[in-house]
């Protein structure tokens, strides 16, 4: 009877994970079937995708691909400033460190999978020491710039003529052979799979983080950093676990990307760069998570679709359909759809309440 | 319990507090009284260590504690209820209270004290602070100090821009809570503070000028006219 009681508790949690995510599972599903459903729409067979034949598929998983890792760019994005409130504005530097590393270290010093990994998590954790350095000093503003400059500083160095044996300068990062088994190009499902992979696991233990009581005093610093000192939280130390985390995510994103891109450009080191972050929360909803998810979708297929569609003009009305998103969907998709979700739930419960009938007074 | 002794704190370039003493004792309530801009709020920050003294000292339970960070003050036991509200409007009730513990457990083993004091919480346990009202959310401000083991407890203008009824609940779970917890309450209101509290310190223009019990107080009609502007 014991065992029977203990083991029903202990299924509860996850009955309720899995209902509570089921949307997002629901998606993982449709993303995991995708290149087969594209491949069926198009006419090719199931076995032509398995093998990683030219088509539609394959193009839009290289698509699908980009948005994963710029999702998980602006994933680590939205934790340091969504949820922790720290204005960074040398994000870019995290993403290219773990870039441009993972192309220098395969190309020029022959570097295995494995060590350039062990190297990424290493650089990863000093950069944002570096950033963390600065942090007891310089607040809002002032820590956003001194970020900036790390980031010009590298983004400088990465463009120099000293560092062009490794960086390839202005030119960018050429000719990394990628171990064969995750060739973009031969392997390119399997990439997928890998990258919708990180992607959902990276969105999960980010959830979970932002729901433990270590992410909501992350969202108390957002909200009154002194509040949270008053309570006795030792703020410096959550937001250096922040910025580890942070950076982390970032640096592997980087990773993917020099994966999955035959030139790493000395774009994603500038500050453009760091603007497309916030750009993809802005449109998904800042401090909402799976806002850089679907932000990360809709500003990568808008980007495509409108180029494709309108060719020259496609900068301009990109500006503008950004400008008309950021005006009239101000809390970005998600943060929008939540506060109408929540209202539309408030009143149904009021209506709910006037219409149950009134207790009689006994007197 | 507390011990405050001669503090000087600047604002960026103003001199805010020129000279702030007082006495806590343990177990009492000691109400801060002066008039708006007197240095009451500044005096609280100053021992919280939000804006550190740059003379004087400050003695909490015979150990000195000017210039340490303020986690570290709050880790000693001090408990520190801000003036307008100061809750975190994106959590719930819970995660407020739950946000509040200094050891795993702590919102638990005084649930009771805090929804038997403050009734209205328990039902809006699930509401985002940024949904509450004004009352509430000082209930809240007010009931989250109570959530650790705190020692000593510093109130600032608990009853500001609230409804009567609110008050007076306001009033009952501050002298509830007095019988476990030492009390410094800044108060504009002398007839609460007046009720509330035993002792007396009175600020003006950054310098303690007087102190006394508060029965003392509540008798000397020309000190209450002139310091706090109070018929």
């Amino acid at each position: 009877m014991e065992t029977t009681i203990s083991k029903t508790t202990a299924e509860r949690p996850t009955l309720a994970w899995l209902r509570q995510n089921r949307g997002t599972l629901a998606v993982l599903v449709v993303l995991l079937l995708l290149p087969f459903i594209i491949a069926i729409i198009d006419g090719q067979s199931i076995s032509s995708v398995l093998a990683n034949e030219s088509g539609n598929s394959k193009f839009f998983q290289g698509l699908l691909i980009e948005i994963f890792i710029l999702g998980l760019f602006a994933l680590s994005y939205d934790l340091l400033l969504g949820i922790t409130g720290l204005l960074s504005l040398g994000h870019a530097m995290f993403f290219a460190v773990g870039g441009y590393l993972t192309g220098i270290l395969i190309k020029s010093f022959g570097w295995g999978l494995v060590p350039t990994i062990a190297a990424v998590t290493v650089a990863a954790i000093v950069q944002a020491l570096l950033f963390a350095v600065v942090l007891p000093r310089v607040k809002g503003l002032t820590f956003a710039l001194v970020t900036l400059g790390f980031a010009s500083v590298f983004h400088i160095v990465v463009q120099s003529r000293e560092a062009a044996p490794f960086t390839g300068a202005d030119v960018g990062l050429q000719g990394v052979v990628i171990p064969a088994f995750l060739d973009p190009v031969d392997q390119r499902l399997r990439v997928y799979f890998i990258a919708l992979l990180i992607t959902m696991v990276v969105y999960f233990l980010y959830q979970r983080f932002v729901d433990s009581p270590t992410g909501r005093v992350c969202i108390a610093i957002r909200e009154n950093e002194d509040r949270a000192l008053m309570l006795g939280y030792n703020t410096f130390q959550y937001k250096v676990i922040v910025l580890l985390i942070s950076s982390l995510t970032a640096a592997f994103a980087g990773m993917l990307h020099t994966i999955h891109q035959p030139i790493v450009s000395p774009n994603i080191a500038g500050l453009g760069y760091m603007v497309i972050a916030l750009l993809i929360i802005l449109i998904g909803g800042v401090g909402t998570l799976s806002g850089a998810l679907i932000g990360a979708a809709v500003f990568r297929l808008l980007d495509f679709f409108i180029d494709r569609w309108f060719g020259e003009a496609a900068t301009f009305l990109l500006g503008v359909i950004y400008v008309l998103l950021v005006l009239f969907v101000p809390f970005g998709i998600v943060g929008t759809w939540r506060q109408h979700s929540s209202q539309f739930t408030h009143q149904i419960e009021a209506i709910i309440e006037r219409l149950r009938p009134k207790k009689e007074n006994p007197e | 319990m507390l011990e405050v002794r001669d503090i000087h704190t600047y604002i960026g370039q103003f001199h805010v507090l020129e000279g702030v003493s007082l006495s806590v004792p343990k177990g009492s309530i000691t109400a801060l009284l002066g008039r708006n801009g007197a240095g009451k709020t500044t005096t609280l920050k100053t021992i919280m260590g939000i804006t550190p003294p740059t003379q004087g000292e400050i003695v909490y339970d015979g150990q000195p504690i000017g210039g340490l960070p303020s986690f570290e003050i709050a880790q000693l036991g001090i408990g520190f209820v801000p003036e307008h509200r100061a809750i975190f409007r994106d959590l719930t009730v819970r995660e407020n209270l739950r946000l509040a513990e200094r050891n795993r457990g702590d919102f638990e083993r005084k649930e009771d004290l805090i929804f038997n004091l403050f009734p209205d919480l328990k039902r809006l346990i699930r509401l985002r602070g940024t949904n509450l009202s004004g009352g509430q959310q000082q209930m809240l401000s007010v009931a989250r100090a109570l959530v650790p083991d705190n020692r000593l407890l510093l109130i600032d203008e608990p009853t500001e821009g609230l409804a009567p009824v609110i008050i007076e609940q306001l009033i009952e779970a501050i002298r509830q809570l007095s019988a476990e917890t030492t009390v410094l309450l800044v108060e504009q209101n002398f007839l609460v503070a007046q009720t509330l509290a035993e002792y007396y310190v009175i600020v003006e223009e950054g310098q303690t000028v007087k102190h006394g019990m508060m029965a003392d107080l509540a008798e000397d009609e020309e000190t209450i006219h002139r310091y706090l502007g109070a018929a």
